[in-house]
């Protein structure tokens, strides 16, 4: 590597040599290594600015902005009945085992004596509906 | 190379509707995407719209992207670049309407001589981007923020090597002359040599 190359590069790619093209590192260090005050120098300069360059700071993503992106995902609060979508036609062999069940039950309830607290057969109904909201930040989290 | 490519198996994880998926995807890509729209447009409310609608394209394409195309990254920094372009464009074909909105407030309460400080270089630095020609900005920023490979930033330009290069050298040049000259000296001692 020729001096004018170390130069430029330094004024491309600024004073850290791990940002420079792989293939010119070794080159670049050997000639460091022969302490050419100039090739320091041009070091120094690139190194004034890419302080300054590192002293600028952008905003992080806001936990508004996080939430908006992920629900638009695919996977975002996808609905009960879209991650089950049988659950409807399988509705029907339920509900069709529940009538015979409750068909029996009134026939043996009818030649039975009622006792005073009638049980009740759990609602497949009472399962609800689990939107899923995600938060990357774990700020909240309604299954 | 797209066997390596580290963001493959996350998508097709996305492609089957993983939920976890999704967050690590967003977690990895989106602090790098919107810095990389802040600095190039220079404005957070439209950062952010670009950041918003590359996920949207990201969301779109998961469950179809195909091992052999472009590294995914690169692909996603072409998505955040066009999409830029269009919002650069639409700036200089429309002249600037009068600023009838208030400046965002700024916070009185009194923050620390440091902090004051490294916020002024911060606004400094963001001038001496903003005054930039747009296509050394955008060298700058691919290279230097972004960290993409000479190669890769070049590619993504449409220019060779030498010609990014070139552009890196300009704007470090035109960073360097509009930061000594425009502001005061005192500002800067932290960063000099």
């Amino acid at each position: 590597m020729t001096p004018e190359r170390f130069t430029h590069l330094a004024d491309a790619y600024g004073a850290d040599l791990q940002r420079w093209p792989a293939t010119e590192r070794a080159g670049a260090q050997a000639l460091l290594a022969e302490g050419n005050p100039e090739l320091v120098e041009a070091l120094n300069e690139a190194r004034w600015l890419d302080g300054l360059l590192d002293s600028h700071k952008v905003l992080a993503p806001t936990p508004e902005l996080i939430r908006r992106i992920v629900a638009a995902a695919p996977v975002a609060a996808p609905s009960f009945w879209g991650r089950h979508p049988g659950w409807l036609s399988r509705l029907g062999f339920v509900g069709a085992g529940l009538a015979g069940i409750a068909a029996g039950m009134l026939v043996v309830s009818l030649s039975l004596p009622l006792p005073s607290a009638s049980e009740t057969l759990p609602s497949i109904f009472e399962q609800s509906d689990a939107d899923i909201v995600l938060s990357i930040n774990a700020e909240e989290s309604d299954q | 190379m797209n066997e390596t490519d580290p963001d493959v198996e996350l998508l097709a994880r996305i492609g089957n509707h993983e939920t976890q998926a999704v967050n690590e995807m967003v977690s990895r890509k989106l602090p790098r995407l919107l810095a990389l729209a802040s600095r190039l447009l220079g404005d957070a409310e439209e950062a952010k719209d670009v950041a918003q609608e590359s996920f949207l394209r990201i969301w779109k394409q998961a469950a179809s992207w195909r091992s052999g195309q472009a590294r995914f990254d690169t692909w996603l920094h072409r998505v955040v670049l066009n999409l830029c372009y269009d919002r650069l464009r639409s700036r200089k074909e429309q002249p600037l309407a009068d600023n009838d909105e208030l400046p965002e407030p700024v916070d009185p309460a009194p923050l620390p001589q440091e902090q004051l400080e490294a916020s002024a270089r911060s606004e400094l630095m963001d001038a001496a981007l903003a005054a930039l020609p747009d296509r050394q900005r955008e060298a700058i920023v691919l290279v230097y923020y972004q960290e993409l490979s000479n190669i890769e930033a070049a590619a993504l330009m449409n220019i060779t090597v030498d010609a990014l290069e070139s552009l890196l050298s300009r704007a470090r040049r035109n960073l360097r002359t509009h930061l000594v000259d425009a502001h005061d000296p005192a500002l800067l001692r932290r960063g000099k040599r």
